[in-house]
């Protein structure tokens, strides 16, 4: 794979591409962009025949480790790897240890091994193992093994040890990344960590440098350890850190930035240069019930919130789709209406509903990013987002948020509401990941 | 030949010249449906998780929905103000809908059926609520479906007292007069009587034969597979397609069993519903000729076989068995996935038995049917027996 800038625009935000894939080799992904969010090898509620209904170019999928562990057996005996194996060989992968977003308990490391959150509990897994693992997903990128889930007020010496951690797994990586014949079609990037704590990230940077030569870019990690407190750190505070970080870095290496940040974050992110995103946030906005409903047009003020909870009871009769301009399948055929009577359902076709929507917009939100950055004008769309988010944060209706016992109370009595209610028709079975 | 209205007008295309099983054109307002059909259950109006999109590229022609569960959510209001459930839900083909009256009966242990009607607490908010048979049908017009169904007085299909069953098996000829008086939208839905009187011979004939006399489109045969023996079964089903007219479609409610299809198929019926296909999905079940697949066994771990080499849906095109194992009562994924290959599995089955009843190859296609399923040659007695009795001998190797 190369990284190739286009366009720089008037600050530091760039237009470039991702070409010259091994597997598909017409493929380019144009960025700033955001990756699809996968489980098992799965874009999360789309099967192959709805994501082709979404996207009709190939796109990157992000591959958490963690939640597509369990393929390993069944990878190695088809030997194609993770996009073929999911029924997706028309797209791209970048597999990583975990999902930034993941909540993961405290602790559980090791001197030379990290532990994996499975669905199946803990897996301690070594740079070496890593890299076996890597050798049957086979992806087009991949995230180097880090210990990078920390949030931005995480303890001076848990940050030194992540930091001494993260780089013997990275000397670790490029070894047998040079070495491993069948990883020549995949590109390697090192993992910044420990961003809390200024000296120690500059440390951070300066170890991937070492191998600058063996590296495609680097991926922002240590801000976030998962938790809704570690995501609301204030703006300003996040753009300090995109710039110093941004600045640090060869203007050649592809930036990726992990986790699960809003609109306003993302465009903050972009006009300092980054490029990549992991995709969990629209995700974790169709797990809510919510639809983005950002006005991209810069001429024009939306009139609504950008983020619609459409669980809302006001929804039921409103026939509308989600956005009168969007043309995704979702706005083309159906209503606010449905999809609230879905969610309040409970039925799977919601999340489907709401995965192409937000998919497909989040999408466009980026498409519409760089054709402001192609036309330097990416300054007045940054804040015409920004405006858009703030006011949906000051506007938004307050929900209380449950605590856990409420959840586990709430969810009990739910079940047995729908015993009683249902044809058994509802689905026990499969419980999509709210907590992404 | 065949019944005409401007809501429903059918017309048997091909007869097997052994069987009673008959190829017909049921022309809908809203879609012309090749029968014999299988109608999947999309109970709240959505059908697990798949676009209407899928439906159609899957072929399903018609489908069905809970009269009960939409009264309750989105409710009539709503349903009314999006003019109808076709423009609810996005569906632009055929709908069906039940009466409501089944889930009463079968959720809920405080239903208290009298002439009137069934009396039932709401599950929702404990309020008690009268379901008549003029309320089942104002819900009904309102949904919009192109069949809808008369409320019958339901009974446990293994229920003995023969003074209940044949109170319900009248009431339910009574309940029909009143529906047929309440409907408003004669000339877009046609109410199919449903045949009741469980597994009495004598009270069946009575209810087929007092449904034959009233101004109707087509006829259901309720009150069957609720846990009867086999041998019970089919001779009920038999009796029904014996007396109903011939001109008109027969639909035998809640059967989707691949060779309980074929038998009931060989015997004369026309129309059929299951959640079978799509419920079995969620707990990993795939469909095939010789019964089905559990995908969550560990024998197909690494097993790069698509579910199915002959099918040709969207999951055996582009998914492994190895894959599906991975994923199966994990992902929502994996529901979709082996709801479209059953769907799939399920028209095409129907597909299959129209072209060979056109083709006048029906016997023959059962004999390899049946032999397929049962390969070690030990046929249930029941179907040997059903089959027998419409001309097509499988005898026992």
């Amino acid at each position: 794979m190369r990284f190739i800038i286009n366009q720089a625009g008037s600050g530091g935000e760039r237009i470039g591409s991702l070409k010259g894939f091994v597997k598909i080799s017409t493929a380019v992904i144009e960025t700033p962009a955001s990756a699809l969010f996968t489980q098992s090898g799965s874009v999360v509620h789309l099967t192959n025949e709805v994501l082709s209904k979404v996207f009709s170019n190939p796109k990157l999928l992000w591959v958490p480790l963690s939640k597509s562990y369990q393929l390993e057996t069944g990878l190695k005996a088809q030997g194609e790897g993770v996009a073929k194996f999911a029924g997706l060989q028309n797209h791209l992968t970048c597999v990583t240890l975990h999902g930034a977003s993941e909540i993961t308990p405290s602790g559980h490391f090791e001197s030379d091994s990290v532990p994996l959150w499975t669905k199946n509990g803990k897996k301690m897994i070594s740079a070496n193992r890593y890299m076996d693992l890597m050798e049957v997903f086979k992806p087009d990128i991949i995230l180097a093994i880090a210990d990078g889930h920390t949030s931005l007020d995480e303890g001076s010496k848990r940050i030194s040890k992540a930091l001494d951690r993260t780089s013997n797994m990275l000397n670790m990586c490029v070894t047998r990344h040079k070495n491993s014949t069948c990883l020549q079609d995949s590109s390697l990037i090192g993992v910044i960590v420990g961003v809390g704590e200024e000296r120690k990230c500059e440390q951070s940077i300066q170890n991937i440098l070492t191998y600058k030569e063996n590296l495609s870019g680097v991926t922002l990690e240590g801000i976030t350890d998962g938790s809704e407190e570690s995501l609301t750190v204030p703006l300003e505070k996040l753009e300090a850190i995109f710039k110093r970080v941004g600045d640090a870095l060869p203007k050649d290496f592809l930036c990726i930035i992990e986790g699960c940040w809003n609109p306003a974050v993302v465009v903050t992110a972009i006009e300092h240069g980054w490029d990549l995103f992991d995709g969990s946030y629209p995700l974790k906005l169709t797990n809510a019930g919510h639809a983005l409903a950002l006005q991209l047009d810069v001429n024009q003020d939306n009139k609504e919130l950008c983020i619609l909870n459409l669980n809302d009871e006001s929804y039921k009769d409103d026939f509308q789709p989600v956005l009168a301009s969007c043309e995704c399948l979702a706005c083309k055929k159906h209503t606010r209406a449905y999809i609230r009577h879905l969610l309040n359902t409970r039925e799977m076709l919601a999340s489907v509903l709401l995965s192409i929507h937000n998919l497909h917009h989040f999408d466009e939100f980026f498409h519409h990013a760089r054709l402001h950055i192609a036309s330097r004008t990416f300054d007045v769309f940054k804040k015409h987002i920004i405006k858009q988010y703030d006011f949906y944060k000051q506007n938004k209706k307050d929900v209380p948020i449950p605590t856990i016992q409420d959840v586990k109370t709430s969810k009990k009595k739910e079940k047995n509401k729908k015993r009683r209610v249902s044809d058994d028709d509802i689905d026990n079975v499969v419980k999509s990941d709210n907590s992404l | 030949m065949g019944a005409k209205s401007l809501a429903l007008s059918f017309s048997v295309q091909a007869e097997c010249n052994v069987s009673r099983a008959r190829a017909g054109l049921m022309k809908l307002p809203h879609y012309e449906i090749k029968t014999p059909v299988f109608m999947p259950v999309g109970t709240q109006g959505t059908m697990k998780g798949l676009l209407p999109d899928q439906l159609e590229t899957l072929d399903c022609e018609i489908i069905l929905g809970n009269t009960y569960h939409l009264g309750n959510r989105p409710g009539t209001e709503v349903l009314e103000k999006a003019g109808g459930l076709h423009n609810f839900m996005g569906w632009n083909r055929g709908l069906l809908t039940d009466s409501g009256g089944f889930q009463m009966v079968s959720l809920l242990k405080l239903a208290e059926i009298t002439e009137e009607g069934v009396k039932f607490k709401s599950p929702y908010d404990d309020s008690e609520i009268m379901l008549t048979p003029e309320k089942s049908i104002e819900i009904q017009n309102c949904i919009g479906a192109d069949i809808i169904m008369q409320l019958d007085d339901v009974v446990q299909t293994t229920f003995q007292d023969y003074d209940r069953i044949k109170e319900a098996t009248e009431r339910t000829s009574r309940w029909l007069d009143r529906c047929l008086k309440a409907h408003k939208r004669p000339t877009e839905q046609s109410i199919f009587p449903i045949v009741q009187g469980l597994l009495n011979k004598d009270l069946r004939e009575q209810s087929a034969k007092d449904h034959m006399t009233k101004n109707v489109n087509g006829f259901a045969i309720g009150g069957l597979s609720g846990g009867e023996a086999k041998d019970d079964f089919w001779p009920m089903v038999s009796l029904g397609t014996g007396i109903l007219d011939k001109n008109k479609p027969r639909y035998l409610m809640g059967v989707g069993l691949a060779i309980d299809l074929v038998v009931c198929v060989a015997l004369g019926i026309d129309m059929f519903d299951c959640v079978f296909p799509t419920r079995t999905a969620r707990f990993g079940c795939a469909l095939i000729n010789k019964g089905q697949l559990n995908l969550k066994q560990k024998q197909y771990e690494t097993d790069l076989n698509p579910i199915d080499n002959d099918c040709s849906c969207s999951t055996c095109k582009n998914y492994t068995r190895a894959y599906l194992h991975c994923i199966v009562t994990l992902e929502t994924v994996a529901c979709h996935l082996i709801s479209v290959h059953n769907i799939a599995f399920q028209m095409r089955l129907m597909r299959t038995m129209r072209e060979h009843i056109e083709k006048g190859t029906f016997p023959q296609f059962v004999k390899k049917f049946v032999n397929e399923l049962y390969s070690d040659g030990n046929y249930p007695t029941w179907i040997v027996n059903s089959l027998n009795s419409v001309g097509i001998n499988i005898v026992r190797k």
